[in-house]
């Protein structure tokens, strides 16, 4: 599954860990499911490698907040390209000062990518079946923009 | 009217481009139909019965002969020669051609025209009355509001993909023509005590299966936060609207779920955290969208036509018809506000030729100031017609089939496509409608039952609003057949109201003839100067109910 920051194909340094071989890892550079991560919190913070998290919109976003400083990395869900809680995740956890990789994953394709990185988004994993390498123009294709972003905040009124 | 700077036009030509490369990609097999379904119709592109159904945005109703020439254009050339103007205020194409329509989108961009967000679970586009600016008790004029929602819900990247679609609609003053309390958000133009302008803002309104009168959620909303508030209301819904059955995916369901309470806690919290962010509107800004929303340059002698008009009026009875059910008063003296009624005898209702968008056009630059609006009542209006010039006026319309002087009474009704275009729909529409004109086709007798809303919808969606129509016609499908359920009571005025089902569903044949009995009951008990809608509220529903079911001896 390519995995796409800032434009370019990059390996994925990240593990993804589960409940089976998460004490073998703590002090790796992980990736816990939302559920790990509320149940190992303590032990999971206070770790040595970096920690990313996985969370959907079913989960509460407000854990992660709590936590930020902990975190350098979170992984939003899309488990249908329909579902655009992941959004308004990404925007809010730019907006708390998160300067960290967000990750989109699940049912991530090209015409979602421009809203997904105005958003806040800057990791993008897609799906082998549908990455070409035409991907890449998927980005600023529209390049007036009416609201602020995560990295430009100015409205049209304002810019 | 608003005009684009080089900024808008931009964004619009980008947006067309970006639109004819998912076109191509789809036809090239590399975009899944469930997924090109997404992205069409967040264009504006159904797949419907016959053929796919373009709708193209007519922000909040405004037009200039330019675009409605330009739209004239379309239908011949890429369409048959007729368009249709829906309860959105928004006008449908219903016979272009999927490869066809990006084509269409860029003739469309060169007179600042698009169809963004006019389908799709996503914010779509903002009404208002269709007398904003002219009227005397007007607050202030909502259409430079509506302007500033547009550039804000375009292509908003947040909120794209929402549980389900969402609609805004405004209004300038006290009285209601937009529907506003059957919209996810309703906005009214108030005056605080400290006698500032600000918004009263409703929430949680909507039709469809589960018709929700909105809830007030803030009853001053100062202007310079409208849409710190707006977006903080969307991020609430965006991130707890319930996305596992689309019946209970909009707004409305959520409100009611959580309470107005809960939900009004939950935005207000939210908007604590953005309410003094860059979103913040800026004066500067507020005034340059106000700019493009000047008043006309009336005549000064414009009243002088007065002394005219009362001539013509005495000397032909068809005119005077006309101008008492078909025209407004306007703020400004010796000018009139002229409904142009969309529906003609035994004519499917909001549908317009090109001939008639051509000739429309010529005559709003000769008589109204090249200005055009669209109704959410799928009719237009010429807001600005010197008092002088309405004889001429009403000639030319006549000629054009544009002058039935039917505004608010019983044919003047608002009708869905119904069976024979939409692939929704369970039952048929637009023969019905024939069914009552032909029934009801004696202007005397309809200017006799007077003020009466009647909508009809082919399906449950409720596109065309019969929940709130003093007589709302369902259309059902039981076996095969179409039968009709009738309500009574509804208004989307600024004393909302849901109307109450009579009784059981009648077959097809009988439907006008249903009518016809409602109609006698309010005849037989109304009280001087009644209109239906108070009959029908003081006597309640069961007269009717008892005269539309009573067994035939």
């Amino acid at each position: 599954m390519p995995l796409l920051i800032n434009r370019a194909v990059v390996d994925d340094s990240w593990l993804l860990v589960d409940e089976d071989n998460l004490t073998a890892h703590i002090n790796e550079d992980i990736v816990v499911p939302y559920e790990l991560f509320a149940q190992h919190l303590e032990q999971l913070v206070n770790a040595e490698g970096k920690l990313g998290v996985r969370i959907n919109g079913d989960q509460a976003l407000e854990l992660l907040l709590q936590h930020l400083d902990a975190l350098s990395l979170v992984a939003i869900e899309f488990p249908a390209f329909t579902d655009g809680r992941g959004f308004s995740f990404a925007r809010m956890l730019r907006r708390a000062g998160f300067a960290g990789q967000i990750r989109a994953e699940g049912d991530v394709t090209r015409d979602r990518l421009d809203h997904m990185q105005r958003c806040g988004f800057d990791a993008f994993a897609i799906p082998d079946e549908r990455y070409s390498d035409a991907i890449l123009s998927a980005f600023d294709e529209v390049p007036v923009h009416y609201q602020g972003s995560a990295d430009d905040e100015r409205p049209i009124f304002r810019q | 009217m608003y005009q684009y700077n080089e900024q808008d036009q931009t964004l619009i030509n980008a947006r067309v481009e970006q639109y004819r490369d998912q076109t191509r990609r789809f036809l090239a097999g590399e975009i899944p139909d469930e997924e090109f379904r997404g992205l069409r119709l967040m264009n504006g592109l159904y797949i419907q019965r016959q053929a796919p159904m373009l709708r193209i945005a007519v922000p909040y109703g405004l037009m200039n002969s330019v675009q409605v020439r330009k739209l004239a254009d379309i239908t011949r050339k890429y369409d048959k020669n007729y368009a249709h103007f829906t309860t959105r205020t928004n006008v449908q194409l219903n016979w272009p051609k999927l490869e066809e329509v990006p084509d269409i989108l860029a003739e469309l961009a060169e007179v600042q025209m698009h169809a963004i967000q006019t389908s799709g679970n996503c914010l779509r586009n903002t009404t208002t009355d269709h007398f904003a600016g002219i009227i005397p008790d007007e607050i202030e004029d909502p259409r430079p509001w509506c302007e500033i929602i547009r550039q804000w819900t375009t292509l908003h990247p947040e909120f794209a993909y929402l549980p389900r679609k969402f609609k805004i609609a405004v209004t300038g003053g006290p009285e209601d023509r937009a529907a506003s309390q059957v919209h996810d958000i309703g906005l009214h133009m108030v005056k605080n005590a400290a006698g500032e302008v600000g918004f009263e803002v409703l929430v949680g309104g909507g039709l469809g299966r589960t018709p929700v009168i909105g809830k007030l959620i803030r009853e001053f909303l100062p202007k310079r936060d409208l849409l710190t508030y707006l977006e903080a209301i969307l991020r609430v819904y965006n991130l707890n609207g319930r996305r596992d059955n689309k019946y209970k995916a909009r707004i409305k369901i959520l409100v009611n779920a959580l309470g107005i309470e809960e939900f009004s806690k939950r935005v207000e919290a939210e908007w604590e955290i953005i309410r003094s962010t860059e979103l913040a509107l800026t004066d500067d800004y507020i005034a340059k969208i106000q700019g493009y929303f000047e008043p006309h340059p009336y005549a000064a002698d414009a009243v002088d036509g007065l002394s005219v008009l009362e001539n013509q009026l005495d000397d032909n009875a068809e005119f005077r018809a006309w101008y008492e059910r078909n025209t407004r008063e306007h703020k400004i003296a010796g000018y009139r506000a002229v409904v142009i009624s969309l529906k003609p005898h035994l004519k499917p209702p909001g549908d317009i030729t090109d001939v008639q968008l051509d000739a429309v056009a010529d005559l709003a630059d000769t008589f109204n100031f090249g200005e055009i609006r669209s109704t959410h009542d799928q009719n237009l209006v010429f807001a600005h017609v010197a008092a002088g010039d309405l004889y001429t006026l009403w000639q030319s319309l006549r000629d054009l089939n544009l002058a039935r002087a039917n505004v608010g009474t019983l044919t003047d009704m608002i009708v869905c496509p119904g069976y024979d275009f939409c692939s929704l729909a369970n039952a048929h529409t637009l023969g019905v409608a024939e069914q009552i004109n032909e029934k009801f086709d004696d202007l005397d007798y309809l200017y006799d039952i007077g003020d009466i809303k009647l909508n009809m919808s082919g399906c449950i969606n409720a596109c065309a609003h019969h929940h709130v129509a003093h007589i709302g016609i369902l259309g059902v499908d039981k076996g095969g057949e179409d039968y009709y359920q009738i309500t009574l009571g509804g208004s989307s005025r600024e004393d909302a109201s849901l109307g109450k089902i009579i009784g059981k569903s009648v077959p097809q044949a009988d439907v006008a003839d249903t009518v016809e009995k409602i109609l006698q009951v309010y005849v037989e008990s109304r009280l001087e100067d009644e209109r239906f809608i108070e009959t029908v509220r003081r006597i309640g529903v069961a007269p009717f109910k008892e005269r539309v079911y009573a067994t035939v001896n």
